[in-house]
């Protein structure tokens, strides 16, 4: 497979472009990719939600039901959602000192023995938010105006952690098995 | 063998700083020794519930949106190439004097960090943008990367600040206060280290090249590219300052205006549109991720009473209140040669801030103190995440080199922190005249 990894993350007008992205994507590249759209597309929403009711509210003295819960619902899709292409792309805010002065060789199996923590992390995350969500559905937890029940919310959420623990599976074995699938960000703008 | 409390938080301790410095995820890392930590001393069916509410909790916290909202409105202007506009309107006032296109510099990257809030995103962009102009007008490859790793700090301080933001959620403070608290720090560095430069200038004839003179109409010409983002920042501020928005909202408004604004002027298209909204998830994720971490290992702390053994320590040391903020700026210090800002507010902010309180020092005030601290961090060897950033653009330079050009500009930060702990009004002037 043909890979860019020489690609910069800046444009020569200083635009952040992200993590190099391979010429040519197979199937589990285009998974990836509509994980983090899911992720992006949520962004977008929630902002929407909250301007509008902001708008509604200052200027028609309008309050939109439920908007406070949507927004915080929806908060908690993107993020779990988010974590799982972040997870995949390497963005997580990490203590660097140790790897960015190893040899190559030894920075992947860092990188590999990161990952696997991570992993382990992620799928007991994932296994008590399981948990969260049955018992939201049991005890019929409700939004405050429109009574409409939050379960599916936390579900949406959950089935996100579940995208995050594959994909970190899949990290997990192009790091042991492929290396030159993947490409870190070097520039993460979480500081 | 069971063992004690204060083992357990040892043990903590030096398990956290392995796994960190193996590269694990720094909020991956911290939930992990929390959750096992907290498992260990009360077990574990009530540390993984803990788990499940922790995290449910964190992610779906209303107030807690601000990030992604304020990440999303920095994304859309920064991918709409205001970066190289501020750098051009900059330059065309100041370019003309010794040093100008430096001064030009650290002025669009105190405006770029003001809508960005990000230190790498600014140090990056700038690399990209403001590094190749100095070159070609001969100013020394030291002067020009440290110039762009100092001015990127300034995205930790400005509003909307990401470190403020997760400093102000771990100890909970009013976020919409400690934004409104770092505008005049925030201000106080970029006169600062302007001053710095033209100094540089004056001592060193030569050193520093000065450019064309631009006229009036040229200069209104740039001004024009850049006025409505400008704005759009001083409305949202602004909103946040007389109480008309909270801090989600005003975030909220700045991404849909910048998108608005973006659109209007025909710099976001498609492509822009998807880029911002990937950027600005994946920043929010990781941002999120340590908080998660944070608030899990928060319930080790407090179990293990650790905060409360560190107060007893550092207040029975009878060195004075002043003498232990030193040592804890100290510790930051020593800390940044190891870790960047995030890490080291994550980790330490919980362990620390009871002592700062209980020594009666404002919690707004230490949050700008601490966030100065941190920003030091960011510049100097041997981590230095900007110097890397700028490194990883700029391929044909050396950290040795970068390091020497930021040295003038750590001597005025040091100034800087030590002015504001003499006057701690700069930093709570504002927020005490806030409305709503």
């Amino acid at each position: 497979m043909i890979m860019t990894a020489s690609q910069p993350e800046v444009s020569s007008d200083g635009v952040l472009t992200g993590p190099p992205e391979p010429a040519r994507k197979n199937v589990m590249d285009r998974f990836i990719d509509s994980i983090e759209w899911v992720a992006a597309f949520f962004v977008g929403i929630v902002a929407l939600n909250t301007f509008t009711a902001v708008f509604m509210r200052k200027f028609f003295a309008v309050t939109i039901p439920d908007y406070y819960n949507f927004g915080q619902f929806l908060l908690g899709i993107l993020i779990f959602w988010g974590i799982a292409a972040t997870s995949y792309r390497g963005t997580h805010i990490t203590v660097d000192l140790v790897w960015a002065n190893a040899s190559p060789k030894y920075q992947r199996w860092i990188d590999v023995f990161a990952t696997l923590v991570l992993l382990f992390v992620v799928t007991v995350q994932t296994y008590t938010l399981f948990d969260k969500v049955l018992t939201t559905r049991a005890d019929h937890i409700v939004t405050m105006d429109l009574q409409l029940p939050i379960w599916p919310f936390f579900a949406v959420s959950w089935i996100g952690d579940v995208s995050a623990v594959l994909l970190i599976a899949i990290r997990t074995w192009r790091l042991i098995f492929h290396p030159e699938q993947v490409h870190d960000a070097k520039i993460k703008t979480a500081e | 063998m069971e063992l004690s409390a204060e083992a357990v938080a040892v043990i903590g301790f030096v398990t956290l700083f392995a796994l960190m410095l193996l590269r694990v995820p720094v909020g991956m890392a911290m939930g992990l020794v929390g959750v096992t930590g907290f498992g260990y001393l009360t077990g574990m069916e009530p540390a993984l519930k803990l788990v499940g509410q922790t995290v449910m909790r964190t992610v779906t916290d209303y107030s807690f949106g601000v990030i992604p909202m304020f990440l999303l409105m920095g994304a859309f202007v920064s991918v709409s190439g205001i970066s190289r506009e501020l750098f051009r309107a900059a330059n065309t006032f100041v370019g003309h004097w010794k040093g100008g296109l430096g001064i030009a510099t650290i002025g669009a990257c105190g405006g770029f960090a003001a809508i960005s809030g990000s230190s790498v995103a600014t140090a990056a962009t700038f690399s990209a943008v403001a590094y190749p102009e100095m070159r070609r007008f001969g100013y020394p490859q030291s002067f020009s990367t440290g110039v762009i790793a100092v001015g990127g700090t300034l995205g930790a301080m400005l509003p909307p600040s990401t470190v403020l933001v997760v400093y102000g959620i771990i100890t909970q403070q009013d976020i919409g206060k400690l934004f409104i608290a770092g505008i005049i720090p925030g201000l106080l560095a970029i006169c600062m280290h302007m001053i710095t430069i033209a100094i540089i200038g004056a001592v060193r004839p030569g050193f520093l090249p000065a450019g064309p003179r631009s006229n009036w109409r040229e200069r209104a010409a740039a001004l024009r590219d850049v006025w409505s983002p400008l704005l759009l920042f001083l409305f949202v501020i602004g909103g946040l300052y007389g109480g008309f928005f909270i801090p989600t909202e005003a975030g909220a408004v700045g991404a849909v205006g910048a998108f608005v604004i973006g659109i209007l002027r025909g710099k976001l298209n498609r492509e822009g549109i998807l880029q911002s909204l990937l950027q600005a998830t994946r920043t929010a994720a990781a941002v999120f991720t340590v908080l998660i971490g944070a608030l899990c290992f928060g319930y080790f702390l407090t179990i293990t009473q650790t905060p409360q053994h560190v107060t007893e320590f550092l207040t029975g040391l009878g060195v004075g209140r002043y003498g232990v903020l030193v040592l804890i700026l100290l510790m930051y210090l020593v800390l940044g040669c190891l870790m960047d800002a995030m890490a080291m507010i994550i980790l330490t902010v919980p362990i620390v801030f009871p002592v700062v309180t209980a020594l009666g020092f404002d919690p707004i005030w230490f949050g700008v103190i601490i966030v100065m601290t941190v920003e030091l961090g960011l510049i100097h060897p041997p981590v230095g995440m900007n110097v890397f950033v700028i490194k990883s653009v700029i391929k044909d330079v050396n950290m040795s080199t970068i390091f020497a050009g930021v040295l003038p500009f750590v001597a005025t930060d040091l100034i800087r922190l030590a002015l504001l702990i003499a006057f701690p009004l700069l930093a709570t002037w504002l927020p005490m005249h806030m409305g709503g």
